[in-house]
């Protein structure tokens, strides 16, 4: 087990090596610079030029690329170059942002997913079954950001109930923190459980239909005994690799969600960070996100033989 | 270089009763009368605070909050003549070149130390050191506007700079807002690394507490030694009414109007004029507006394809309906500019103001001449600057009446930065930041293209009108210098100037005392909120 | 059953949207991009059916364009996704050996971002426009093309048929193109399929941040990003192209499921 998981890590490497070539070179091929945003209309170019030597723009891309690599190896992220603070920090502060919004929602969608797709399956075909299948498959259609945003509307400034715009962390105000996460999680989560009950009742369908269920049946188990025993804990094997998928991919890409609640996340913290070209900021972001895709891709395939029997890691 | 700011600065003198012969020192400790009041009054910025450090790291929401914190020895008036700050007079030497300030008694800084003439020599000699990256470095050694011979503080209370020559432009660089205003710093904001640490200044707000990504806190500084009399732009009397000031990042405009509607914020300076109408009908938001002389227009790139031809650029302006355009795109706030001198310009005489008709026919005809066949023009526009971004849609849609093909290209304001700064476009809609001189007005279009591509009007003849325009200090003879490029320029059309900006903030009608200006930059001392 | 629903429900959703953007191709009430400064922000009327936006374009006329430009962009994303995927999945696959390592190890790295990230940071790169759009969500999709059809290719190119093709002679690529490209059909219109919603709203999400198709051109996703700023005035002009967006992405989930229902029919018995 031990030697999977190293081996597991030592595959990331280049994978990670490439991927933060990729990251400076497509930052770097972003037309524009972060000196003559800084003077506007009337930098000159010398100023301009000053600027970027200050910065070390002017050096060879490789020799930036190769500095900025040796840095990241020993866990410095350089500084921002709009207001100098270490970018590492930073990209953690943020984070904790998107993740306790990502994390919240996932959980709920799991949660509430896998309970509705366990009792479609088990009902399967019954008038409650179609009702829960269009209601998810509807709910799959509404994108999220337009969702945020009626919901934005009604309950912030039609009903005037939550805030608009705003963040507080849950480590200072766990009252107020809750009431300014409340629209982007419940956004989230009525999305995403649509993913996982769809997913939960399709896999439950799958294990309903195996013979040991029959079996069990048979037994004399009671149905509720059946579905707490042998179907929840088969038809979570595939959900949960669902749920590392989503995971991952809201890390990086609740963005636009961030932008229209105004949350000061990671994906907020990159979109500016283009805008500014602030190019520390990107790379850091960049590297963070796919380090961090790797890291639960590797978790969710570590914890998957826990919940499918079937399967072993080796 | 005497010109128009030097006459600013002698009104200046005269105005505060401060003749540069018999100066007489004036109170500056009295308290201005309404009392501060409580309570956190917050704002919005659309990006993070850059930095503190005045002139160095900024942007306009930099330049905002730390004008809070940081005054220097002069700055800039409601009418945007150069007026005292901390310094209580200015005498010039008869030759022009040495320039004595006097500081005012009894202004402390933010940790208690009182301003000495030491302070000042202090920051001036970090400003001139190019390690520092000052902004305005070149205005002062020697490219630009001046250059600075010798500082010295002979004793506690005087300050004096020797120039190489006289230069009328002095005073007014020294106030220029995105110089952090010259501002005069105690030596502790720097730390013990050499670097730029925290603002300590002399203003009515010190600083306070920064979450990065989400807001900046100001609070009031109680030791705060206001100059007598009203507010007056960036000068004058100063209460901080509002015991703390926030301002918080709120990138999306969409957002921002949302935080104004429901209470989150209570001021929203740089309103969108297309969302006045809608605010009209509520009782809970005020507006105001103010003109300012930022110029919007379209720059061509006149060695490109299509638009090097001078007719097809008089076609384009021909096409363009002034008055509906500006009217709608303004909601009516301002007429159109036909000229690079702004309105608010005590320059803008009846040869600039001259209107310009709509005239599809002689487009037309222009276009045919030219041989012009519906080939597209690329036109650079971003969403950043709304009412660009609208100006750039109704113009497209009004020139294709005339037979012109205009392809917009929206861009985000860094790529169109970029496209601007190399001179690589064909035309773009642009917004000029305000030029405080109408001879800076034509100097930030006009150049050499060879060393400074951003430049669209690479002409020697006006360049040295431009020249002349700066040296001679005669108003009618400015006038007539103005008049001539004015006449040449419609000639070359370079850019269409179309109009000038309009500063309007909405609050919340709990707020009292805010008002726009011709700088358009916020000011939240004298503001207070219930 | 579920299967016929699916299809009777979906289908009509897709065409009806299919046939709004082709009539946009000839014809729609209005240019969708003639501004009337004396008609701006009108809502729902007569002449007007969806209303006028804030430049005073008609909204129906921009719906229906908006349908094309939409509908234009998630098929060619689509095709560029899969064709590209294709060819370097059956390759790589088939292949094998270091060729496949170091095109998976790239495939890899790639994957290693969410999608829009990526199509965010090549938008930038590329500046706005209908082909950088295509070719940013394009690459962005391509990755997970190649991870299905080379998984299809390694588990068929085992398959005795496939050897025998091999043992009559015929050449690598003839065997490639008649009876392993064939056998991949399948997974690969289930995934197209969700592909095209998938592209339609991120072009949606990337317009929102104002790096999608750039205005004036009609786009469900930048008329949704303009409207943002009269969501409390002028709800009429977020709601057109967000149910549009909405409908969209039924119609195409829905048939999705029929088309995976038909095409598997082990699924199907579900």
């Amino acid at each position: 087990m031990l030697g999977y998981i190293l081996r597991r890590l030592l595959m990331t490497i280049p994978t990670l090596f490439l991927v933060s070539l990729a990251v400076f070179a497509l930052v770097r091929l972003i037309p524009g610079d972060p000196v003559s945003l800084m003077f506007g209309d009337g930098g000159t170019p010398e100023q301009i030029a000053r600027g970027r030597a200050a910065l070390g723009l002017d050096q060879p891309v490789f020799v930036q690329f190769w500095l900025w690599l040796k840095k990241v190896a020993t866990g410095d992220f350089g500084n921002t170059i709009t207001d100098g603070q270490a970018v590492l920090p930073l990209v953690l502060q943020r984070f904790q942002v998107s993740a306790s919004v990502v994390l919240v929602s996932v959980a709920m969608a799991a949660l509430i997913g896998v309970t509705i797709g366990v009792i479609a399956a088990w009902k399967q075909d019954s008038k409650l079954d179609v009702a829960i299948i269009s209601l998810t498959t509807i709910i799959l259609s509404v994108p999220t950001f337009w969702l945020g945003l009626l919901l934005l509307l009604l309950f912030g400034l039609k009903l005037g109930w939550l805030p608009v715009i705003g963040y507080v962390p849950i480590s200072e105000n766990p009252w107020q923190a809750m009431l300014f996460l409340l629209l982007p999680v419940a956004t989230l989560t009525l999305h995403e459980s649509g993913v996982v009950t769809r997913m939960a009742r399709a896999s439950a369908i799958e294990v309903l239909r195996l013979e040991y269920i029959t079996h069990a049946r048979a037994k004399g188990l009671s149905e509720a005994r059946v579905l707490a025993r042998h179907v929840l804990p088969n038809a979570f094997a595939p959900t949960w690799t669902l749920i590392g998928l989503i995971l991952g991919n809201l890390l990086g890409g609740i963005a636009v969600l961030e932008t229209v609640f105004t949350l000061p996340g990671l994906g907020r913290l990159l979109v500016d960070g283009v805008f500014a070209r602030d190019y520390p900021v990107v790379q850091g972001c960049l590297l963070f996100t796919a380090l961090l895709y790797v890291m639960v891709n590797l978790v969710v395939d570590l914890f998957y033989p826990l919940f499918d029997p079937r399967v072993s890691a080796e | 270089m005497t010109n128009l700011l030097k006459t600013r600065f002698r009104s200046c003198l005269l105005t505060t009763g401060l003749l540069a012969t018999g100066a007489v020192a004036m109170s500056a400790m009295v308290q201005a009368q309404p009392a501060p009041g409580g309570g956190t009054l917050r704002t919005m910025i659309n990006s993070d605070l850059r930095s503190t450090d005045p002139g160095v790291n900024r942007d306009l929401n930099s330049d905002a909050i730390t004008m809070h914190m940081l005054e220097g020895l002069v700055a800039y008036r409601e009418n945007l003549t150069v007026g005292p700050m901390l310094a209580q007079k200015v005498d010039l030497s008869a030759d022009g070149t040495t320039y004595t300030f006097t500081l005012r008694d009894g202004v402390t800084f933010h940790n208690g130390k009182t301003l000495t003439s030491d302070d000042v020599l202090f920051a001036w000699k970090r400003y001139l050191d190019p390690a520092t990256q000052w902004r305005c470095l070149s205005e002062f050694d020697g490219k630009g506007a001046a250059k600075v011979l010798d500082m010295q503080a002979p004793d506690p209370k005087t300050f004096v700079i020797k120039i190489e020559r006289p230069s009328a432009l002095f005073l007014g660089q020294l106030a220029r807002i995105d110089c952090g205003g010259s501002a005069i710093y105690h030596r502790d904001s720097i730390g013990a690394d050499g670097k730029w640490a925290t603002p300590i200044g002399t203003g009515p707000y010190q600083w306070g507490e920064w979450r990065r990504g989400q807001s900046v806190e100001l609070t009031r500084f109680p030791g705060y030694t206001s100059l007598e009399g009203k507010p007056d732009g960036l000068t004058g009397g100063k209460i901080a009414m509002a015991e703390k000031l926030r301002f918080i990042v709120i990138p999306e405009s969409a957002s921002a109007k949302a935080a104004l509607y429901s209470g989150a914020i209570d001021v929203r300076p740089d309103f969108a004029s297309r969302d006045l109408d809608e605010v009209k009908g509520r009782a809970d938001i005020k507006t105001s507006t103010h003109p300012t002389m930022e110029t919007n227009g379209i720059l061509f790139q006149v060695n490109e394809p299509i638009v090097k031809d001078v007719r097809i650029r008089r076609a384009i302006s021909m096409a363009i309906n002034r008055e509906e355009l500006i009217d709608t795109v303004t909601f009516g706030l301002t007429k159109p500019v036909n000229s690079m001198v702004p309105l608010a310009s005590p320059f803008s005489g009846p040869v600039q103001k001259a209107a310009w008709k709509r005239d599809i026919p002689g487009a037309r005809k222009l276009l045919a001449e030219a041989g012009y066949k519906g080939e597209p023009i690329k036109m650079i526009v971003t969403k950043r600057f709304m009412s660009l971004f609208d100006g750039a849609v109704f113009v497209q849609s009004m020139a294709k009446e005339a037979g012109i093909n205009i392809e917009l290209e929206v861009l985000e304001w860094a790529a169109q930065l970029d496209l601007y700064s190399k001179g690589t476009y064909q035309s773009m809609f642009f917004s000029f930041s305000a030029r405080l001189d109408a001879a800076l007005s034509f100097e930030m279009i006009t150049g050499p293209k060879a060393i400074q591509t951003r430049k669209v009007w690479n002409d020697p003849a006006a360049q040295a009108l431009i020249s002349e325009a700066m040296i001679v200090s005669d108003v009618a003879k400015r006038q007539a210098l103005f008049d001539q490029l004015h006449m040449k320029f419609m000639d070359e059309l370079p850019m269409i100037p179309l109009w000038n900006s309009v500063d309007i903030a909405a609050w919340r009608s709990n707020v009292t005392g805010y008002t726009t200006w011709a700088a358009s930059m916020p000011r939240l001392w004298n503001v207070s909120i219930r | 059953m579920r299967r016929r629903i699916n299809l009777l429900i979906g289908l009509p959703i897709v065409a009806t949207l299919g046939a709004l953007a082709l009539t946009a191709l000839v014809w729609t009430p209005y240019s969708p991009t003639a501004t009337r400064i004396r008609g701006r922000l009108l809502p729902p009327n007569a002449t007007h059916w969806l209303g006028t936006d804030e430049f005073g374009r008609d909204v129906l006329s921009r719906v229906m364009d908006g349908a094309l430009v939409s509908f234009r962009v998630a098929l060619a994303t689509m095709l560029f996704a899969i064709i590209v995927g294709s060819l370097i999945g059956v390759v790589t696959g088939y292949l094998r050996g270091w060729t496949d390592r170091l095109i998976m190890m790239v495939n890899d790295a790639m994957l290693a971002f969410p999608g829009i990230l990526l199509a965010l940071a090549i938008m930038v790169i590329l500046g706005p426009g209908q082909s950088s759009i295509v070719i940013a969500l394009g690459l962005a999709y391509t990755p997970s093309v190649v991870r299905i059809v080379r998984g299809q290719v390694l588990s068929l190119r085992e398959k005795e048929y496939i050897e025998a093709s091999r043992m009559i002679g015929n050449s690598e690529v003839y065997t490639m193109a008649r009876h392993i490209l064939p056998n991949c059909i399948a997974p690969i219109a289930v995934l197209g399929t969700s592909m095209f919603g998938w592209a339609v709203l991120s072009e949606s999400a990337l317009s929102f941040l104002g790096l999608g198709v750039p205005p004036p051109a009609a786009t469900w996703g930048n008329m949704l990003a303009s409207a943002r700023g009269y969501m409390e005035t002028a709800l009429w002009l977020s709601l057109a192209p967000g149910l549009c967006i909405t409908l969209t992405l039924l119609g195409i989930n829905l048939l999705g499921d029929a088309l995976r229902d038909w095409l598997d029919p082990r699924m199907a018995a579900r």
